[in-house]
């Protein structure tokens, strides 16, 4: 063997040695060289995140009713009628209306009254939680914004007023409101003081004035209706205002039953009946087998479908509002009407 | 040259279930392994790696579900693609958390994202089987990169040398939920290739891919948390740091790692050998976060 490799040797060597350099000094002119970036990014932009909130004040602010400051830095901002899910220390979680100012990005305020035999989450928040202890929040979410309108009329039942009370002040300088709020006794009724002096607000107190007369509620045309109480007064106020926003107590999941309704799948021409028993889901999949799902409970978001018609009742956890209006989940959300027609 | 069959050990089946977990960061601090944050940026790479990386897996999965003759299998699989998409999106909660501390990871994450939804993504490729064939590449991609994370979840599970040092709660609770999970589910990303295919070339191609892409996006994501971390000056990774926490018991060893490649080559190789599943229930029984979720029953 003649020495074939020295001279190849010391060309590869060299050529090795000059890539190297050049690598090198490409590494270091920008790190990330060479792979490209994708534009907008979407990782790092969680739907919502949970938070662990300091509590900095538990006080009564009317019968039965405590009002909490959950203290945080830079918080998610909101908008009024957004609420909070708070994880209680039981582990149980529920809805909270935020009450507080929406500028506020250090704190969150929430005001629960005690429900006696209800299921058990308001007399935890009450008896269990005290100042100094952390609680864990997801949120802020809207289900419940305010709309652009010529003027408002709201009706507030009791602590109902909790997601109105942030909508007053943000409603703009020169457009009108009026408030109804109604309770069993003045004394049960938080944040009277705030509202006194204010005709547009118009206070009932159940004992002494009697039940409100919602027929002598003036609404302009082109008014917006929201209402947010007990399901007794929510009902009376849809039945006098059906185009009335509402805003229930407990989740839709757990009042009003579930009604069967016709669902169209457009892309595959199919319309079919989800009876009041039965999932979106479990309808769609009897015809198409092969529709990704898998959590089934409205967490992990792989059932998420286009909807192309209809109003929906969304049951999840999951979606963010923007999601919502042209999105959701079949495996628990349903329609809201008659009809709903996806893209799938 | 197809190969199926290998046989699991166990035959204990487990129901996969995707289990509704949260965590809160606020009180994690930069450095969550003290003192260490080569180990501690070691492991953050992943959670610029998995937010992007198993969206991809659920993608890819939604579009195999036609193909699955085996209801076992297939109901294996949608469990798996649940497990994916929470881990994907506990992951990505961290992220603006790092933010928060002046660690801002998006010029790495917005070219993971590019890696995953544009270079892996479903490509403009008409119907049929040039489409097919890019689906099966990609299911068996999946297949290798899940010999890692059990690997991993394996390891971490085995990590005791992280509670001795300290390391933060929540952190180590994120990634032994998430680890017990990819050891509990670790037979289906094989299972699944071996049906839709099993071709031995294939498992051999696709591992070469997925072994460099991990490496190479790895020890990039180190160097990157290295070099912007606000609280270290001139702060660099070093393939001898590796070696270092590998020893100390902060992070894999080297051995284990290289040990592990010749496994998943072999022809007789079934997931099902590696790992154990009653360890990782155990954990998912005992995790505050598994176990909140179950109390909800969520």
């Amino acid at each position: 063997m003649r020495t074939p490799g020295l001279r190849t040797a010391v060309a590869v060597a060299g050529a090795a040695l000059l890539a190297r350099r050049a690598l090198r000094r490409r590494i270091e002119d920008s790190p990330l060289w060479p792979l490209p970036a994708l534009d907008p990014p979407t990782s790092g932009r969680p739907r919502s995140r949970a938070l662990r909130l300091l509590v900095t004040a538990h006080r009564t602010v009317a019968d039965g009713v405590v009002q909490l400051r959950l203290a945080g830095e830079r918080l998610p901002t909101w908008e009024p009628g957004a609420h909070l899910d708070v994880v209680l220390p039981s582990g149980l979680v529920r809805q909270y209306s935020l009450c507080g100012d929406p500028a506020d990005t250090s704190s969150y305020t929430i005001a629960a009254r005690l429900v006696a035999g209800g299921r058990g989450g308001s007399r935890e928040l009450h008896e269990q939680v005290v100042e100094g202890m952390e609680l864990e929040v997801r949120g802020p979410r809207n289900r419940f914004p305010l709309v652009a309108a010529d003027s408002y009329v709201f009706v507030a039942g009791g602590i109902g007023i909790t997601p109105i009370l942030p909508m007053l002040r943000a409603v703009p300088d020169g457009v009108e409101w009026r408030l109804l709020y109604c309770g069993r006794t003045r004394a049960s009724m938080p944040f009277l003081t705030e509202l006194a002096g204010d005709e547009r607000v118009t206070v009932v107190a159940e004992d002494t004035d009697g039940r409100p007369d919602l027929g002598a509620l003036p609404v302009p045309a082109g008014a917006a209706v929201y209402c947010c109480g007990p399901e007794g007064l929510t009902a009376a106020v849809e039945e006098r205002f059906p185009a009335v926003r509402l805003e229930r107590f407990a989740p839709l999941a757990d009042t009003g039953e579930d009604r069967p309704f016709e669902l169209e799948l457009r892309r595959s021409g199919r319309t079919l009946t989800v009876a009041a028993d039965t999932s979106v889901l479990a309808a769609v999949r009897a015809e198409l087998p092969d529709t990704p799902y898998s959590c089934a409970q409205g967490f992990c978001g792989t059932c998420q479908q286009r909807v192309l018609e209809g109003e929906v009742a969304h049951r999840d956890e999951l979606l963010t509002d923007t999601e919502r209006a042209d999105s959701m989940l079949i495996c628990v959300s349903r329609a809201r009407s008659g009809r709903l027609v996806l893209d799938m | 040259m197809s190969n199926k069959s290998p046989r699991p050990v166990e035959c204990g089946h487990v129901p996969l279930q995707a289990r509704n977990v949260s965590f809160a960061w606020e009180d994690t601090p930069l450095h969550w392994v003290p003192g260490d944050p080569f180990a501690t940026h070691t492991i953050n790479v992943l959670h610029m790696l998995l937010p992007a990386g198993e969206r991809w897996f659920v993608h890819v999965y939604k579009q195999v579900l036609p193909l699955i003759r085996d209801e076992r299998l297939r109901a294996d699989v949608v469990g798996f693609i649940g497990q994916e998409a929470v881990h994907s999106q506990a992951h990505d909660e961290v992220l603006p958390h790092l933010r928060k501390l002046g660690l801002d990871p998006t010029p790495y994450t917005a070219q993971v994202d590019w890696f995953f939804e544009k270079l892996l993504g479903d490509r403009t490729l008409p119907p049929g089987r040039a489409r097919r064939w890019w689906l099966l590449e990609r299911v068996a991609l999946i297949a290798a990169i899940e010999h890692y994370t059990a690997f991993l979840g394996d390891w971490v599970l085995n990590a005791g040398e992280l509670d001795r040092r300290g390391a933060d709660p929540t952190m180590l609770d994120l990634l032994r939920w998430h680890g017990a999970e990819e050891v509990e589910h670790r037979s289906v990303a094989f299972d699944l290739f071996l049906h839709v295919d099993g071709g031995y070339a294939r498992r051999v191609r696709t591992w070469a891919t997925a072994f460099t892409a991990i490496v190479f996006l790895w020890q990039r994501g180190a160097r990157f948390f290295m070099a912007n971390d606000p609280t270290l000056h001139e702060g660099r990774a070093r393939l001898r740091d590796f070696h270092i926490a590998g020893r100390r018991g902060t992070l894999p060893t080297t051995g284990a790692m290289l040990r592990s490649v010749p496994r998943y080559l072999s022809r007789g190789y079934h997931p099902s050998q590696e790992g154990s599943t009653a360890q990782a229930l155990a954990y998912l029984a005992s995790s505050p976060a598994a176990s909140a979720a179950e109390r909800e029953g969520r």
